[in-house]
């Protein structure tokens, strides 16, 4: 028993090593770093606490409620003035603004679902499945993506769900691509033999050990898909085929159009301007999370 | 688009791109100038189904009949016909006889190129060409299963490969060179009126032979005003018929429009030239009429605010001269049940639902005042509108109305399903929605306004899956039928009866009076209908519409009219009273 090692035998020094960030830490520094990135991030914020605010009905019940005369100029009390029935515009911007984010959260969520699903899927196995893949979001993006969505709502009935839907399925095609090319790049990659060799299957390889390694593509088309999302919204329901029976940036942009003849500018303007910053702040982000994702960027 | 082009009208209208143009001179030639807002479709009359084409129609070709130019409320009186037809006891056959020599517009489609005369056969060619089943005219309703043995016609040569005019009609025959006689189905007294629809004016044979599919371009009518070709461009110019037959200005007028008749007994027409400017959108229509260059205008709602100030024209227009013209519509808007729903069976809460509008308020909002509130589905100014109605149920009257809704079994609205609301997808069609919504949701009633294209919404009210709609009706003719018609119950859609109201009572009165001609006993019948379409309430009425035109001082005798078909040839212009005011525009 003597040549036996014990434990109390060996001494363990720790060894000292640098701590080596990951690509999210590493970002998150980067980003931090942007002053404008950091504003942008923070307008972002202040968008989605105002949207979750109003769905909860803390802020901006009353905006459906008659509050002055028809078409008050912003004054003191209505600091944007009020509607053709005397509601305040103040209040429908910020009801809006719910619409607006839910819009664009949601529709980027499924268009990111469905993308990454079938571009991991199609890239990963290649062969038929490819090849069907291919066939689908290519004839998907032939049809042009406003006919598409007019169809859908047609379907559907009109309303914020129908524009979920309609947008989601209509915006998942560019992203499909990104994920399917760079999923075959990495198929073959080191790290990937290596799950095979300890016995993973095709899936945990696909979505365990591959999809990470492609994430940040699919966070910086969030951001850009979000503020696209939010942008259709407004058109649609520019177009009357949008959101139902409650205030959006579409609709009062739509009202606007009769009411500059009479000088009244103030909806026009509300909504114009709450849409500009928010799309702006998501631009902004997008470009700041493109730079501080990527690995080639790394460092400089 | 319309509106995206129209905003960047706007915008580069601030941006100055506009320049006043200098002092212009007023032709030699008294020179009538008119604007219309859409392309127009052709000369052909049995296509001109929509009012513009059929103004242009009626400059070139004439009816049998036609209203009188000042007589309120609206009154045939001859045109091509040398009096007013002999209508037999049974109301079944009409015999006219028309006017002896008039002459067609000289064209190269006659021998030597001089238009002949007018014969009672040139009348049973043009009513045949609008049965033609190969032309497919958008006019047909007016005679579909009207007229004696036409139908059969048209069905007999549907599939012929060429259509035979030859084959004579029962009830659609020339007598002799001047004497026309119709038999009719069924008695149809609106049948004066369709014939004076421009489907039913006058075409010569040689034209509609020469010119083949051409004769659309080719006008030969017999008309005041000679249009030698019609082309698809900005302007159409039209010269005085130099042979226009001895047609005199009206020397009789109703009592409020006495003032027209200064040109009393003198030879129509009163104009030698007419310039026909086509301009789409409103706001360059709207400065062209500021600067002289047309006549007359209707007043675009957007500049409604900056020229009309109360009920009168701002000052700086009545300055140079213009003059607005404040005329009811024969119309009607109305927010529609639908019959079919068990909801709407209860008669309470369709009054409790009427009860909560403030149709006044509404009034203001969308139409700038100047509708009149609707008491019930009849217009003003036609037999069968009772003029000091009040409408029982026509609010706004908030306590009656929830007491109806508790008495309906909806106490504050409780137990009632959400309402949806389907309009066009226009942003005022919607704005109205909303503000229906606002008005119901006081009373405790759940709204859903829903947009739709204007197809979809026509599809959805006549496959019934709809709850309530916004719509509005514009007369045909002047008569209260052609509103009753659509809440008489046999007529539910596809026919015009869109709410699917089905009333035995009403009905029974319709019956009745569809066969009887216009007489005191008819409008005693009308105005039963009129009660029991406002106190039953089947449809929320809104208003009836006015038209706002304003014209130039010196454009003379004109009124405005639901029926223009024909008007250019009364109007007048003052050369001296232009040359003093063009000056000032």
């Amino acid at each position: 028993m003597e040549n036996v090692q014990t434990s109390t035998n060996i001494n363990f020094t720790p060894r000292i090593t640098p701590k080596s960030k990951s690509l999210w830490q590493h970002a998150w520094t980067q980003l931090k770093k942007d002053k404008l990135a950091m504003l942008a991030l923070t307008v972002v914020t202040l968008y989605s606490l105002i949207a979750i605010l109003s769905a909860l009905g803390v802020i901006a019940t009353g905006f459906d409620k008659e509050v002055g005369a028809s078409y008050m100029a912003p004054n003191l009390e209505h600091i944007l003035g009020t509607d053709i029935f005397g509601r305040s515009v103040w209040d429908k911007m910020i009801k809006s603004t719910e619409v607006a984010m839910s819009v664009g959260l949601v529709t980027a969520v499924i268009s990111i679902f469905i993308g990454v699903l079938l571009g991991s899927i199609a890239g990963y196995f290649g062969g038929l499945l490819d090849e069907l893949i291919v066939w689908f979001y290519t004839t998907v993006s032939s049809i042009p993506g406003i006919m598409l969505l007019v169809a859908i709502t047609f379907i559907m009935g009109k309303g914020l769900f129908a524009m979920y839907l309609a947008l989601g399925l209509t915006s998942w095609v560019s992203l499909c691509r990104l994920i399917r090319g760079e999923v075959m790049r990495h198929k073959d990659r080191e790290y990937v033999q290596a799950a095979s060799s300890v016995g993973c299957g095709d899936f945990r390889k696909l979505f365990v050990h591959i999809l990470p390694n492609v994430l940040h593509i699919v966070i910086i088309n969030f951001s850009l898909q979000f503020q696209v999302a939010i942008k259709s919204e407004v058109i649609l329901s520019y177009l009357g085929l949008g959101v139902q029976g409650r205030p959006s940036w579409g609709t009062m942009i739509d009202d606007s159009k009769l009411e500059l003849a009479r000088g009244v500018w103030w909806q026009l303007f509300a909504a114009s301007i709450a849409m500009f910053i928010v799309v702006l702040a998501f631009s902004i982000l997008g470009d700041a999370l493109r730079d501080a994702l990527d690995p080639k960027l790394k460092g400089k | 688009m319309k509106n995206l082009a129209l905003m960047l009208f706007v915008i580069s209208l601030i941006g100055g791109t506009f320049t006043s143009c200098s002092k212009k001179e007023i032709e030699k030639v008294k020179t009538l100038h008119l604007y219309v807002s859409t392309q127009v479709k052709g000369m052909d009359p049995i296509f001109a189904d929509d009012r513009y084409s059929s103004n242009e129609v009626g400059r070139v070709y004439e009816g049998l009949l036609e209203y009188h130019y000042l007589m309120r409320p609206y009154t045939l009186v001859p045109n091509l016909a040398e009096k007013l037809p002999e209508v037999s006891k049974d109301g079944l056959t009409y015999t006219f006889s028309i006017k002896k020599g008039v002459l067609f517009h000289d064209d190269k489609c006659f021998p030597n190129g001089t238009g002949r005369e007018l014969i009672a056969e040139d009348f049973v060619y043009s009513l045949k060409r609008l049965a033609d089943p190969k032309l497919q005219s958008s006019g047909w309703w007016i005679l579909d299963g009207k007229i004696k043995g036409l139908n059969e016609w048209r069905e007999k040569n549907t599939g012929k490969p060429s259509v035979d005019y030859a084959e004579e009609v029962e009830g659609l025959k020339a007598l002799d060179r001047y004497n026309l006689q119709f038999k009719l189905t069924r008695p149809y007294p609106q049948f004066l009126y369709a014939l004076a629809m421009s489907f039913a004016f006058a075409v010569p044979r040689e034209a509609v032979e020469h010119y083949g599919p051409a004769f659309l371009n080719h006008p030969v009518g017999t008309g005041a005003f000679i249009l030698p070709e019609f082309k698809q461009t900005n302007k159409i110019v039209y010269v005085k018929n130099t042979k226009f037959r001895n047609k005199t200005y009206p020397t009789d007028a109703s009592d409020e429009l006495k003032n027209l008749l200064e040109d009393a007994g003198k030879p129509l027409p009163l104009v030698d030239k007419i310039e026909v400017e086509i301009v789409i959108e409103s706001q360059p229509a709207w400065l062209n009429f500021q600067k002289g260059n047309s006549d007359y205008m209707g007043v675009p709602k957007d500049n409604f605010a900056s020229a009309i100030q109360g009920n009168t024209l701002s000052d700086d227009l009545k300055a140079k001269g213009i003059e607005l013209i404040v005329e009811p519509s024969l119309d009607v808007t109305y927010v529609a049940f639908n019959h079919d729903s068990e909801l709407f069976k209860n008669k309470k809460l369709r009054q409790a639902m009427y009860l909560a509008q403030d149709i006044v308020k509404q009034n203001e909002l969308f139409y700038n005042n100047t509708g009149l509130p609707a008491e019930s589905i009849v217009p003003p100014g036609i037999s069968g509108h009772i003029k000091m109605y009040k409408n029982p149920f026509r609010g706004p009257d908030l306590e009656k109305a929830k007491k109806l809704l508790a008495e309906a079994g909806y106490p504050e609205g409780k137990g009632l399903p959400e309402i949806t609301y389907d309009c066009p997808s226009s942003t005022v069609s919607r704005q109205i929605g909303e503000h229906f919504k606002q008005e119901m949701a006081k009373v405790g009633i759940n709204i859903k306004v829903v947009q739709n294209p204007w197809p979809e919404l026509q599809s959805k009210v006549q496959k019934r899956t709809i709850m309530t709609y916004g719509m509005a009706w514009g007369a045909d003719y002047p008569d209260a039928e052609n509103f009753l018609q659509l809440l008489y119950g046999p007529n539910r859609s596809p026919g015009p009866n869109g709410s699917g109201y089905n009333n035995p009572e009403f009905n029974q009165l319709y019956k009745s009076s569809s066969m009887m001609q216009d007489s005191p006993e008819r409008t005693a019948l009308y105005e039963k209908m009129y009660r029991i379409a406002a106190e039953d309430v089947p449809m929320m009425y809104g208003v009836h519409r006015q038209s706002y035109v304003v014209k130039h001082g010196w454009l003379r005798n004109y009124i405005s009219t639901d029926f223009e078909v024909g008007q250019a040839q009364y109007l007048n212009v003052d050369q001296e009273k232009k040359k003093s005011l063009i000056g000032k525009l």
